[in-house]
């Protein structure tokens, strides 16, 4: 069902959603860049149109409002562990079409892979509903395309956000009672078909083991500074470690909690008597870059990156993920030229 | 030849080695130009110069060669560059009203670097503003962080501009890239106890590596700006000496107004039979606790501001050069 | 919905001091169980760490522990009727079917003896396999796990013990375990089957001698330590390539292990 909203209208209807909904979308975070007198684009609650930032992407991606940065698993209380409540209100995140690819992506992990599904990610996933943003440009830094992550079918909803008017098309009917007293108007969604920025990424199969030692990694060991700044601002980076802090003066209360954890900072592999594994950073370079672009596409039949150029944003060494993949590309040509 | 050298001096003119000859010296607020001057500074060194600009120490520039008989027809054409400072007061053809106040100098600041926690240049010039024109051979210096590029701590008055961390445990994945950077280069203010970060805010220098370094924004900029005023630095014959820590923690507005009443205690306090007595000796004179009275008259620090008790400077005096005896 | 992080609370029945640094701790529970096969073993407060179950009887659990930190400290200061809390088991371990015949050669460093300790154990008493010959190394005398069962098949001429550096008050043998793959018979080798666990230098070393001597790498079997968060294929911390070791390992056919680079 498509819609003609006013901005006034739009606003009307953020505003009858507040009771069932928390709506999050890219805003703009005044004086909160890491420099002085920068900002930031990042995800918070929305309540009027203003509210919204649409012309700059977002610093981090919309995973942390359902898959938090620091999540309490549960409480050890009197023994016996307790799990937290959260707030059951239902999420919708407005997001681009590589952000909907990418939460696709994070389901594969905490819901298919592995024996059981991760009780903490559905239950928070459970609740979320896509608020599409038209995306028919890009920014310059983005190759969606290149990661077949530019057009998306899963909506619940989706905006074209115009100067006046936001133009809405509404799959879910549990929005309908929201925008029953809206001029309703035919609205498809237009997708972007080619980046400026392009990506070649080499099929499975063609990245053998001669690969994993090429010298083409020994570069980033020089450059890449392990900050994880990569790994933080990824939509699909899905990796977290699991910790234990006491709590109150009782030591046998205690809580335990995951918080996200990135293959590029110092301490991924460490094991429990001092072996790490991937200790020069070109390693986890081509650890990650593997992952992205082949290991996880071996597992579950898809790209992982979703091309949203984030990494290659946020990179403070600028390091460019788009250029490593295909410089690894390119490797591989040479090879089958040899 | 017949030359008011006091009048020339505090023209901003210099009295050079060369009988005859003078060196203007054009201030530059914070070392930042607008490049339009350099025509007009080409124009007056290739005129009336010897087409050389020197760099001075303090980021004014300073054109050598000119004869004294030029520099009223130099003040008229350096009219823009006064304006251009933007002072509260009406500007004339008869150039710099007063040179004693030496250039404020200051760092690139955070219109161009990552370090910096604030804009540097436009402190620099508000604090020109504020103190200039005035014969008081006060020096004046402001760096963006505590690195102190701009060597602040051999100034009078030091401003480093600092930021207060706000820490959210809710956003840090205890990487532990803030507590390094602090315990390597820094002070070692950070810990990481039970996977989350604890700040010790008296080792705390506000220098914000630790927001630079978090690559969650688990630590971020407060919204309001501080400054660590360091005071009492200087070079010189005497006793050369690094400043010392005055406030912590304090607000812009304070730091002005301090710097204000410092020039009225030094007016009220400095040894006229001297041909000229720099502040820090004049604060040897009066005793810390003195100073510290009259520059905070009237002043309303915030409730973050540290206010040192004591002050001793160190530094060395070349009477006693023990290690050549 | 069920919470697969959610750790049960395990009674320690006997704490067994093994070295100066590593105790065995023996835990009521009767967990269907495979050798090779890890818990995710926590205190509360102190942390949560993988840890591979060394041997099993009717409601008995036995994991090895080496006093290395914070968990482990705390595991160290509980005493027999205390409990800890336990998830698990998981991982693919040690399937007994798959040497049914042949000539086992277990090689076995340091605590990596622990992952395999309970397949020696099976195929004495069962005589499923043609032979067994178990080759193990430590690094000193103090570091010896297990004594009274090594020394047992020391004296049964179904081992050969060495370690790296002694004291002159040890009369066995000294060197690194490669060393002393000489000393396996592997006349038949065709027949041989192997399980190389240790640290993956061993790992490594071991079986580029393995190779060398001609052993089909379908016939190795390798357990890969990796710092598992989760043990269930979500924290990524294990991942090597597109294989998850908490799911897929840590027991890998050296076939799959050999392609495994980090």
């Amino acid at each position: 069902m498509g819609y003609q909203l006013s901005r006034e209208q739009f606003d009307r209807f953020l505003d009858r959603l507040q009771d069932d909904y928390r709506v999050f979308g890219p805003a703009l975070d005044s004086d909160k860049g890491a420099f002085s007198d920068t900002d930031r684009i990042t995800y918070k609650n929305i309540r009027r149109l203003d509210d919204l930032e649409l012309n700059r992407k977002s610093y981090f991606s919309p995973k942390e409002i359902f898959f938090p940065i620091r999540e309490t698993l549960f409480r050890f209380c009197e023994g016996e562990p307790t799990v937290p409540q959260i707030d059951d209100k239902k999420i919708a995140i407005l997001l681009r079409p590589c952000d909907s690819n990418a939460i696709d992506r994070l389901d594969a992990i905490f819901l298919e892979n592995g024996p059981f599904e991760d009780f903490y990610y559905k239950r928070r996933r459970e609740n979320v509903r896509f608020f599409l943003i038209e995306c028919a440009t890009g920014f310059d830094s983005c190759w969606c395309v290149s990661m077949n992550a530019n057009t998306t079918k899963r909506w619940d909803v989706a905006f074209r956000f115009g100067e006046d008017e936001i133009l809405v098309d509404v799959k879910s009917e549990e929005f309908l009672p929201y925008l029953d007293d809206c001029p309703q108007k035919p609205f498809e969604i237009r997708f972007i078909y080619e980046n400026t920025k392009k990506v070649r990424v080499p099929e499975v199969g063609e990245v053998t083991l001669d690969h994993f030692a090429h010298e083409l990694w020994n570069e980033y060991t020089a450059r890449c500074i392990a900050c994880g700044r990569c790994n933080t601002s990824c939509p699909t980076c899905s990796c977290f470690t699991v910790l234990d802090a006491p709590l109150g003066a009782e030591k046998k209360m205690g809580e335990r909690w995951r918080a996200w954890a990135g293959c590029h900072i110092d301490g991924f592999t460490d094991m429990a008597g001092g072996h790490t594994f991937r200790q020069s950073r070109g390693e986890r370079m081509r650890f990650k870059t593997m992952h992205k672009i082949n290991d996880y596409r071996k597992r579950f039949g898809k790209h992982q990156c979703v091309g949203c150029g984030r990494c290659d944003d946020v990179c403070p060494q600028y390091i460019s993920f788009a250029r490593c993949i295909n410089t690894l590309s390119d490797c591989i040509e040479e090879g089958k030229r040899k | 030849m017949s030359i008011n050298t006091k009048k020339v001096i505090k023209n901003a003119y210099r009295i050079s080695k060369v009988r005859g000859q003078t060196a203007l010296r054009i201030r530059v607020p914070g070392g930042h130009i607008e490049t339009r001057f350099f025509a007009l500074i080409d124009e007056i060194a290739s005129r009336f110069g010897n087409g050389t600009a020197h760099i001075t120490t303090r980021q004014g520039l300073e054109l050598p060669g000119i004869d004294f008989e030029r520099i009223p027809e130099i003040n008229k054409m350096i009219r823009p560059l006064l304006e251009s400072l933007g002072l509260d007061r009406e500007i004339t053809d008869d150039g710099y009203p007063s040179a004693g106040t030496r250039n404020i100098c200051a760092c690139i600041g955070n219109r161009v670097c990552t370090f910096a926690n604030d804009d540097t240049t436009a402190m620099a010039r508000e604090l020109e503003r504020a103190v200039y024109p005035n014969d008081l051979h006060f020096k004046i210096a402001v760096s963006g962080c505590p690195n102190d590029c701009i060597k602040a701590a051999l100034n009078d008055f030091g401003i480093l501009c600092t930021v207060e961390p706000v820490y959210d445990a809710s956003r840090c994945i205890a990487c532990s890239a803030c507590v390094e950077t602090c315990a390597k280069a820094v002070t070692g203010a950070l810990s990481l106890r039970d996977f989350s970060v604890l700040r010790n805010r008296e080792l705390c220098i506000g220098c914000g590596e630790c927001i630079r370094k978090c690559p969650t924004g688990a630590t971020r900029r407060s919204p309001e700006k501080s400054y660590r005023l360091v005071i009492m630095g200087r070079t010189g014959r005497k006793n050369p000496r690094m400043a010392e820590t005055f406030l912590k923690w304090a607000d812009r507005e304070s730091i002005v107004k301090i710097i204000q009443n410092g020039y009225a205690f030094a007016q009220r306090h400095i040894d006229r039979s001297l041909e000229k007595e720099h502040v820090g000796y004049i604060v040897d004179r009066t005793g810390f606790a003195t100073f510290k009275d009259e520059v905070l008259q009237d002043v309303r620090l915030g409730e973050k501001v540290i206010v040192a008790k004591h002050i001793q400077w160190g530094g060395y005096r070349y009477t006693s050069d023990a290690g050549f005896r | 919905m069920i919470n697969p992080f959610l750790p049960s609370k395990m009674k320690i029945l006997d704490i067994i001091p093994e070295t100066e640094i590593d105790q065995t701790f023996v835990l009521a529970g009767r967990k269907p169980v495979k050798p090779g096969q890890f818990f995710q073993l926590s205190v509360p407060g102190a942390g949560e760490a993988p840890v591979s179950v060394s041997d099993f009887e009717d409601d008995k659990l036995f994991v090895t522990i080496r006093k290395v930190g914070r968990l482990t400290n705390a595991l160290f200061a509980l005493a027999p009727g205390d409990y800890i809390f336990a998830r698990g088991p998981y991982g693919n371990g040690f399937d007994y079917r798959d040497y049914v015949d042949s000539d086992l050669k277990v090689i076995a460093g340091g605590t990596g003896l622990a992952p395999v300790k309970k397949v020696i154990k099976h195929f004495i008493a069962n005589k499923s396999i043609a032979s067994l010959e178990v080759l193990l190394g430590f690094k000193t005398p103090q570091d010896i796990l297990y004594r009274r069962e090594v020394r047992a098949w020391v004296d049964a001429g179904l081992a050969t013990l060495t370690v790296d550096k002694a004291g002159p008050d040890w009369s066995g043998n000294t060197g690194l375990i490669t060393g002393y793959l000489k000393n396996l018979d592997l006349s038949n080798l065709e027949n041989c089957k192997f399980i190389v666990v240790g640290p993956p230098i061993m790992i490594k070393f071991i079986t580029i001698e393995l190779l060398l001597l001609q052993v089909p790498e379908e016939n190795i079997w390798v357990s890969l330590e990796r710092k598992m968060s989760c043990g269930l294929g979500k924290c990524g911390h294990c991942k090597i390539g597109e294989t998850y070791v908490c799911l897929e390992g840590p027991a890998f056919r050296f076939a799959r292990a050999r392609r495994l680079l980090d």
